[in-house]
């Protein structure tokens, strides 16, 4: 009797339980949602095991005798699990593998493991990697060690495996943030993006809007190109959204207080706007405060820290707690009028309407500067904002170098560009601009691509540093003070800069 | 009164294996400890730095406030789930209706990754998408932010951290309420003790090892939190949950400061040695007055 | 009067428990419905009912190849470990309880400080364990299940030897006594004897060591790669530049609990068992 009382309440907490996981499909309403939204996302996925290898080359059989030797090895290769590196996980590389016979284990993982496993390989000498992801900021870390294989070189000590469709003056300019002095090639890029300032096209162009903005503010309501309007601009729409009772603010604010991400958004975005360009560290001789020299703890990069704190107010309530990602999911739900926004996202936000409710809604503008930074960008002193990306390198360390070597040539084909930039809205190749997809998908996000093929020199890659994470890593938490409010921004940086020299001198750098 | 032997043979394999994952890792630890080695440093590999990096542990006002921290954490941690679970699992003793059904509902969160346990917390609490933030500001008007207010930041990880390993806590207590002999309870009731005097002069003294057992694990796993704050906070805001197994990872990864890592994990396990030991011989203490009292 | 004051007692209990299922079930609930809902349903933290279902947030990664090796693979090596820990741990307790072995609580002493310390050092001396000290050829150790089931013995080991520690010191040394007098040989005792006194502490400490295994995340992260990949690794996958996909990693959360939350149902059982455990022992 009274085990089977205890056996009854055992089956009704099971019940219970599977009810409640499952609450959420008891509604009459889901089997005919279901549906529909599978055939809507159908396009958004990429096209796996839609490529034919034989038709993306013109001359299978080269591939095949040239990886003759090779056939049957696995090459083993890391990335950020991102759209591109999923695309060339799921589809390229068993293309490859059909063409050539090489196996390719392909890993992607997360953004801290992508930088963390390779290092700890590299740094043993293990040889677990045949190819890994080298973000843009991490390429001179890694060549100051000697960590990555000179590509140029590896391809004039095998002619018998330079493909002749492969050619690296078809790339786009982001390829020489990954050659030395000399021009040799250590990585074959896989993605570019520009990092732009979008704004909500529809609010700006509302007519009872733009006249309201104008009887407050004494000028036209357009995209800032100076800080004061950004300012007056988030402030206006987040009252605007307060008014109207919308879940609307004035900016987006990558500002997470525990996330390198809002580190980057001021160094790469911020303060290159008020002419503080590589995060204020005096190249030449590594020091970073005035006193010595830098300029991280100028007024002017004060006065940019600060702006950036002043925007917190006019900033959705998940500001602190985003990362890039939770920017981007921020501005594609649509609680923001303007706002910084990788632009890998770009395109998704403005197409995709299973990801986003701005489709159609989104424009795509320059940064707005300080007086006379423009001169400095054109002048080649500064930049913009930043021209983010990366790229597959060979570690030196590797015992699959030329097998490695005919899968980066492989990624580096014409051919393989158009599809992989639609399913990943990545550039590196000139022809690509120019690709029907690509130029539709232009069409319908406010001319994105066009602006990172015109306006992208303006935007350049992360300073040369040897030891980027290191010194990125010190500085993180005065500015992560500075956001929560901690610390008033004069302070954080005043200390900042500090702690940056002090990490640059334990690692061997100025005196 | 027997052979050795065979006790020795069937501790073996355990001491095999602690000793290949546990000790090997634990002794190179200490010897990378006295090493300066940063991966991106300019020098290449490691210098041998004798006990620098010790030195500088002491003035890093990082680290010392990253301990202060972590201790206070797991103060709040342990306290709380030990009372609470201790008085959950004497309610579980007596059979009653239904019993299984909230036993299984409240064992869940024990069996939910530290990492799912910090997103689904995140999901919770992300304002603009979480219940909390929303329902606090509608019906307390209270702006709930962990991004920027350290407090309800260090807070919300005590109560997440009391979700996820109370029932843990119960769970040991019921397995050691229902192992303790019962006629020396009952024979107590019998004569006229009241139940707080049960409690505390039977049930608590035989329960002793078990309690510490247990507080020793809480205290151990409470100081080295790090899965589900990271995912939570990334230790912020700023520093105010950045426990020190967070800053060692940061230490040891993003900075690849491998010499500088080491010593700081060294340093900490000492201080949790320390603190074990102190709490051990007090415990115990306190453990036997109470039995030879009887 | 005693039974007033006992049903009061009832009704209390249920309160109480009602609430703690109440906070309990609070975040799962929560998970659960956003992992029901799509992209562009995020933000609506008002809608404290779900009454649609995205079921793409399921069938992506349930359908994927990969995904489903993540899922044996933390099967595989959660299962492994927990039986081999409750076996060596039921040996090892049963010595140290039976035997007087001098240093044995030493060495205790000192492997139980893996537990103690913060896991992120640990972890540059065991990649290089796996990949140089264990290798035979091609073979090494990184990116293997096994590996993976050995280390966690680290972590589950004093642990589980610490929690059965007490329930077998409990087991009267006459049972024994009287077995060898029947002529028993130890094997047999262990068998016959000790292992069915002390089953509910070897399945609670078999459980929690389950768990342990199958929910680690940062050894597991760090040294396996493709192969050996568990599903908590995999989870860590959805965090990304390009929008966390917060639906599917609720998804994935939600997955990663449903086995456990099965295997805690079908145990259940057993803990109950040790509900009358004092009985059993007259």
């Amino acid at each position: 009797m009274r085990k089977q009382s205890r056996s009854i309440s055992l089956v009704i907490g099971i019940l219970v339980i599977f009810s409640m996981l499952f609450t959420a499909c008891a509604a009459p309403v889901a089997p005919a949602a279901a549906p529909a939204a599978d055939v809507a996302a159908a396009p958004a996925e990429p096209a796996a095991g839609a490529l034919d290898p034989m038709t993306l080359v013109s001359d299978p059989a080269w591939w095949a005798t040239a990886a003759e030797p090779y056939k049957g090895v696995t090459i083993t290769g890391i990335s950020e699990s991102t759209p591109p590196s999923r695309y060339a996980a799921e589809v390229l590389g068993p293309a490859f593998t059909a063409l050539t016979g090489i196996n390719v284990n392909f890993e992607v993982t997360s953004w801290d493991e992508m930088y963390n496993k390779p290092i700890k390989d590299m740094e043993a000498g293990t040889g677990i990697y045949d190819f890994v992801y080298i973000e843009q900021d991490i390429i001179y870390s890694y060549l100051a060690r000697d960590f990555m294989t000179n590509l140029t070189q590896l391809l004039a000590d095998n002619p018998q495996l330079k493909s002749a469709d492969f050619d690296l003056s078809k790339f786009t300019s982001f390829i020489d943030n990954f050659k030395d002095a000399d021009g040799n090639v250590y990585g074959i890029p896989m993605e570019a993006f520009i990092k732009p300032y979008l704004y909500r096209m529809d609010l700006f162009t509302d007519p009872a809007i733009m006249e309201a903005f104008k009887a407050e503010y004494g000028y036209d309501l357009a995209p800032a190109t100076t800080h004061e309007q950004y300012m007056d601009i988030a402030k206006f729409f987040t009252k605007y959204g307060e008014d109207n009772g919308l879940e609307l603010w004035g900016t987006t604010n990558q500002a997470h207080t525990g996330h390198a991400s809002s580190t980057y958004e001021y160094f790469e975005t911020v303060a290159p706007t008020f002419g503080i360009f590589n995060w204020g560290i005096n190249m030449d001789t590594w020091k970073a405060c005035e006193a010595n020299g830098g300029s991280m703890n100028s007024q002017t990069a004060k006065d940019a820290l600060q702006w950036r704190v002043d925007l917190l107010q006019y900033s959705p309530p998940e500001s602190t707690a985003s990362t890039w990602d939770e920017v981007a999911a921020t501005f594609a739900a649509g609680r923001a009028a303007q706002g910084f926004v990788y632009g890998e996202n770009t395109v998704w936000i403005a197409l995709d309407p299973d990801r986003s409710q701005v489709v159609g809604k989104v424009g795509v503008a320059l940064p707005p500067l300080s007086d006379g930074v423009m001169a400095q960008i054109e002048s080649g002193e500064g930049y913009i904002g930043y021209y983010d990306g990366g790229a597959f390198g060979v570690p030196s360390t590797s015992k699959n170098k030329e097998a490695a070597l005919l899968w980066e040539q492989f990624i580096g084909l014409e051919s393989v560009q158009p599809a992989w930039a639609i399913a990943g809205s990545r550039i590196v190749m000139e022809s690509t601009y120019d690709d029907p997809m690509i130029q539709e998908a232009n069409a319908k996000a406010d001319n994105y691509y066009t602006k990172m093929k015109e306006e992208g020199p303006l935007y350049r890659g992360a300073p040369p540093f040897p030891f980027h994470n290191q010194v990125r890593g010190a500085i993180d938490p005065f500015i992560w003070k500075a956001l929560a409010g901690d610390m008033s921004a004069a302070d954080a940086l005043d200390q900042a800069c500090v702690v940056a020299e002090e990490t640059m001198m334990q690692l061997g750098y100025g005196e | 009164m027997r052979s050795n032997r065979m006790g020795w043979g069937l501790l073996a394999p355990t001491l095999i294996i602690l000793g290949i994952f546990g000790l090997l890792p634990f002794f190179y630890v200490i010897y990378v400890g006295f090493f300066d080695w940063n991966v991106f440093s300019a020098e290449v590999g490691r210098q041998f730095a004798g006990a620098d990096n010790y030195r500088r542990l002491v003035f890093d006002e990082e680290f010392l406030g990253s301990v202060g921290r972590t201790l206070l954490f797991a103060f709040c941690v342990v306290t709380i789930e030990m009372i609470l679970g201790f008085l959950l699992a004497q309610t579980l003793v007596r059979d009653f209706p239904g019993k299984a059904v909230f036993r299984t509902i409240y064992a869940l969160p024990i069996m939910i990754a530290p990492i799912a346990v910090g997103a689904t917390w995140k999901l919770l609490t992300i304002p603009g998408f979480g219940l909390l933030p929303y329902y606090l500001d509608k019906w307390f008007g209270i702006e709930y932010q962990l991004g920027s207010h350290s407090g309800q930041a260090f807070w919300t990880t005590v109560v997440m951290d009391v979700w996820h390993w109370t029932p843990f806590v119960t769970l040991t207590m019921l397995a050691g309420l229902t192992a303790i002999p019962k006629e020396p309870l009952e024979q107590a009731q019998v004569d006229g003790a009241n139940r707080f005097q049960v409690l505390r002069f039977l049930t608590i003294p035989m329960m002793m090892p078990v309690i510490i057992t247990t507080l020793f694990i809480r205290i151990m796993d409470a100081l080295r939190v790090m899965d589900e704050v990271f995912l939570l906070t990334g230790g912020g805001p700023a520093n105010a949950t950045r426990y020190i197994g967070i800053l060692i990872w940061r230490v040891v990864f993003p900075q690849t400061n491998y010499g500088y890592g080491s010593a700081m994990s060294l340093l900490v396990l000492y201080m949790t040695l320390v603190l074990a030991f102190l709490l051990f011989s007090v415990l115990s203490r306190v453990g036997k007055q109470n039995t030879s009292e009887k | 009067m005693g039974k007033k004051r006992s049903n009061l007692g009832l009704i209390g209990t249920y309160i109480l428990w009602t609430m703690m299922s109440i906070f309990t079930l609070l975040p799962i609930y929560w998970m659960v419905v956003v992992s029901a809902r799509s992209r562009v349903e995020l933000f609506s933290p008002g809608k404290f009912w779900q009454t649609t279902f995205y079921a793409q947030n399921y069938t992506n990664p349930l359908t994927s190849p990969a995904f489903q090796r993540y899922i044996a693979n933390s099967l595989i090596i959660a299962t492994s470990n927990a039986l081999l820990v409750i076996t060596l741990a039921l040996f090892a307790t049963y010595a140290l309880s039976r035997w007087k072995l001098n240093g044995a609580d030493n060495i205790f002493f000192w492997t139980i400080t893996n537990r103690m310390a913060p896991a992120a050092a640990f972890i540059l001396p065991l990649f290089l364990l796996f990949t140089r000290a264990f290798k035979l050829g091609d073979f090494m150790m990184f990116d293997t299940r096994i590996g993976l089931i050995l280390l966690y013995c680290v972590f589950n080991l004093p642990f589980a030897i610490w929690l059965l520690k007490g329930i077998i010191d409990g087991i009267p040394i006459e049972l024994d006594e009287a077995a060898l007098v029947d002529g028993a040989g130890r094997w047999t005792i262990l068998y016959r004897v000790i292992l069915p006194l002390a089953a509910p502490g070897l399945a609670i400490a078999g459980i929690l060591c389950w768990m342990f295994a199958w929910n680690e995340y940062l050894f597991a992260a760090a040294l396996t790669s493709t192969r050996a990949r568990t599903i908590t690794t995999g989870l860590a996958e959805f965090v990304t530049v390009t929008g966390t996909n917060w639906g599917e990693m609720a998804a994935v959360a939600t997955i990663s609990l449903l086995p456990a939350l099965i295997f805690l149902v079908f145990v259940q059982k057993y803990i109950v068992m040790g509900l009358t455990f004092g009985a059993v022992k007259e």
